[in-house]
């Protein structure tokens, strides 16, 4: 009772706001210019989806959705682990590589053989857990910047692969095959496992004090400090995040493909970080949004697969896809002030 | 322990700073002379030099970049773009070098005002800005080679780069040096070098110093698209071929080799001189590897592992100078 009482004048004062916005149309543009900032993303993605739906007959069929998020649906689970990190003004470089490792070693492992999918996942999870613990363990000791740490980690993780393998090895079992490429009553498997791994990682985010204090110390490592947060103790977890997330698309992307192939992660950190930035999440941390991650992988996917319907090359799609990353950083970061 | 007076402890800590790098140098030239003849003999050295000469080259703009506390990842597509473009003009023919150099290094400068443009107009983050671009880039290098490698060079254009003056130095080895000299000209006697260190120490300083921050801007990623360019021409010299990928993942050992000399993201610190430093350890490192007998793969494990103790090392010496030059209370 007490809680519409008093949400009823301040919808009065923003009503009036929006009143007074009418009478001055500068102010109505800046507002404008908010909204198409905060989800500009999102207008982006209905765009893509219903303006061609209107000519391509192929685009009305629900089905195509879904083979665009089982697509995009490894890339999809490394970018809602890299928002954590970009959330907390880190970067973290080295998850492609590491899915590329956990392909490898998951499926030499696997060879095919349907017992071993258990112990397959337990391994990928063991090896993402533990690369996200060292980077972060590293990342609060040695006080260098994440991007290097994480760069020179990417170097390491590579020359592993590498070593141990410069050809395709292993193959993925039967059940991680259907994770990849299955679907369930027509959805595909990967379909509802993003979603929840989404809900989680937005709950995680948005409503935990762990959430919290990752956007905190993001937006102000010194003041979060000064307030008492334990700046070591949410950087460490939030690697941790990274790496398991690399480990759950190391093994989609292992159904994928079926074999363990040494250069399958390879550029995929880039893309992440594409994704988390074009969703609204800024480099400069203190803030997150995992919807609107997911958003830009959706947005990244269907134009490759618009593109691809459309008959364009996939040379004029790099061009496109660069082109997007530049129109929608240049509307969506918030200006950095100074810096070349 | 040795007792130190506190004005030569802060002095040595200086010196570690400015030229530490140099000292790991020479360090790992004495272990590798220990391990094999073969680096004491001055034409295997050029040979290890040769090697980092692409990156080298574009390694100077880049610093120059980061000095200004900015990124540029968009020159390991440069160099890619730049070395396919540059054998397609050459067609073959010596008549067409001089126009084709031109127009390969105009191209490279091209994309890095693109580059500066819009980060200085709009001042957005460089590091997804210069990536869209490589992306981009990228593309266009596929359409404009058609996706394979293609091109072939002037007659005489890779003996000329890759001849040795007096049998020990090749003449690439002697651009990189020169252009090197050139970087730290302009970093060290330029206004433009000062206002870098200027922007990249303290922006809104520079702003209230009335610095014309966008054309610095326009003026320093512009730098980083030409020597990028260069960096692709070497790396067509070398290789006399040139896919449409060959520049991919060279932005990173840029980076590394900046990082190394002491170049920092934040801005501020560092030049040229230490990147070089930092290049000619991370090749003789790699090499190093090569010679106890590991993979070339194992060098990417030793190169991710220099990378990160160099930084560490760094960090640290930083931070103790700092504490040094506190006034003693």
């Amino acid at each position: 009772m007490s809680a519409t009482t008093q949400r009823l004048p301040r919808f009065a004062a923003a009503a009036a706001q929006m009143g007074a916005g009418v009478l001055a149309p500068g102010v109505e543009l800046v507002r404008l210019g908010q909204f198409a900032q905060r989800s500009g993303i999102y207008l982006v993605l209905i765009a893509l989806l219903l303006v061609p739906a209107l000519w391509l007959p192929e685009y009305r069929n629900v089905l195509n959705l879904g083979q665009i998020v089982q697509q995009s649906a490894a890339l999809a689970i490394l970018a809602i682990g890299q928002t954590f990190v970009i959330a907390c003004r880190m970067i973290d470089l080295s998850v492609g590589q590491l899915m590329g490792l956990i392909v490898v070693a998951s499926c030499s492992l696997m060879e095919g053989r349907p017992e071993a999918t258990i112990p397959a996942i337990l391994l990928a999870l063991a090896i993402g857990l533990a690369v996200g613990a060292i980077n972060g363990f590293l990342n609060n000791r040695l006080r260098i910047h994440s991007l290097i740490l994480t760069l020179g980690m990417l170097s390491i993780l590579q020359g592993a692969i590498f070593v141990y393998t410069d050809r395709s090895v292993g193959a993925a079992s039967p059940a991680v095959l259907r994770i990849g490429n299955g679907t369930v009553m027509g959805v595909p498997v990967t379909v509802p496992l993003v979603l929840v791994v989404a809900a989680l990682a937005a709950l995680l985010l948005h409503r935990t004090r762990f959430g919290l204090h990752v956007r905190v110390v993001g937006a102000n490592e010194e003041g979060a400090r000064r307030a008492g947060i334990d700046v070591a103790r949410v950087k460490l977890p939030v690697f941790i995040l990274s790496g398991v997330s690399a480990a759950i698309a190391g093994i989609i992307l292992a159904g994928r493909l079926g074999t363990g192939y040494p250069n399958a992660g390879t550029g995929f950190e880039l893309d992440a970080i594409v994704a988390v930035v074009l969703g609204g999440t800024p480099l400069s941390g203190g803030r997150g949004t995992i919807l609107g991650t997911l958003a830009a992988v959706m947005v990244l996917g269907v134009t490759a697969n618009l593109l691809n319907l459309l008959g364009m090359s996939a040379f004029i799609q790099m061009v496109v896809k660069g082109a997007i990353v530049i129109a929608a950083v240049l509307i969506n970061q918030p200006r950095v002030l100074g810096r070349a | 322990m040795i007792s130190v007076s506190p004005s030569l402890r802060r002095h040595a800590v200086r010196v570690l700073q400015r030229h530490g790098i140099w000292l790991v140098l020479l360090l790992l030239l004495l272990v590798s002379a220990t391990l094999s003849d073969a680096f004491l003999r001055p034409a295997y050295l050029m040979n290890l030099v040769l090697q980092q000469t692409p990156v080298g080259i574009t390694a100077i703009g880049v610093t120059l970049v980061m000095i200004a506390g900015g990124i540029d990842l968009s020159v390991g597509a440069i160099i890619s773009l730049t070395a396919v473009m540059c054998a397609i003009l050459m067609n073959g023919e010596s008549e067409n070098l001089p126009r084709a150099l031109i127009l390969t290094c105009l191209a490279g400068t091209l994309v890095g005002a693109f580059n500066g443009l819009l980060i200085a107009y709009n001042r957005v983050s460089p590091f997804i800005l210069t990536l869209g671009t490589a992306i981009i880039v990228y593309g266009l290098t596929q359409i404009y080679s058609g996706g394979t490698a293609s091109g072939v060079v002037s007659p005489g254009f890779r003996e000329a780069l890759n001849h040795r003056i007096g049998g020990i130095v090749p003449t690439m080895v002697v651009i990189l040096l020169l252009a090197a000299a050139c970087g730290i000209w302009i970093q060290r006697r330029t206004r433009f070098g000062r206002a870098l260190y200027l922007i990249g120490t303290n922006p809104t300083a520079a702003r209230l110093a009335a610095l014309n921050l966008p054309r610095v801007t326009l003026i320093v990623y512009s730098l980083s698209g030409l020597f990028a360019a260069l960096g692709g021409i070497a790396l067509l010299a070398r290789a006399g071929v040139s896919g449409t990928y060959t520049g991919r993942g060279s932005e990173f050992d840029v980076l590394a080799a900046a990082v190394l000399g002491g170049t920092t993201f934040e801005g501020g610190h560092g030049g040229i001189g230490g990147t070089i430093g930092g290049l000619l350890v991370l090749g003789l490192a790699l090499n190093l590897v090569n010679l106890v007998g590991l993979s070339f793969y194992a060098q990417l494990i030793v190169k991710g592992a220099i990378i990160v103790a160099a930084s560490t090392t760094y960090e640290f010496v930083r931070r103790s100078s700092a504490s040094l030059e506190k006034p003693a209370t």
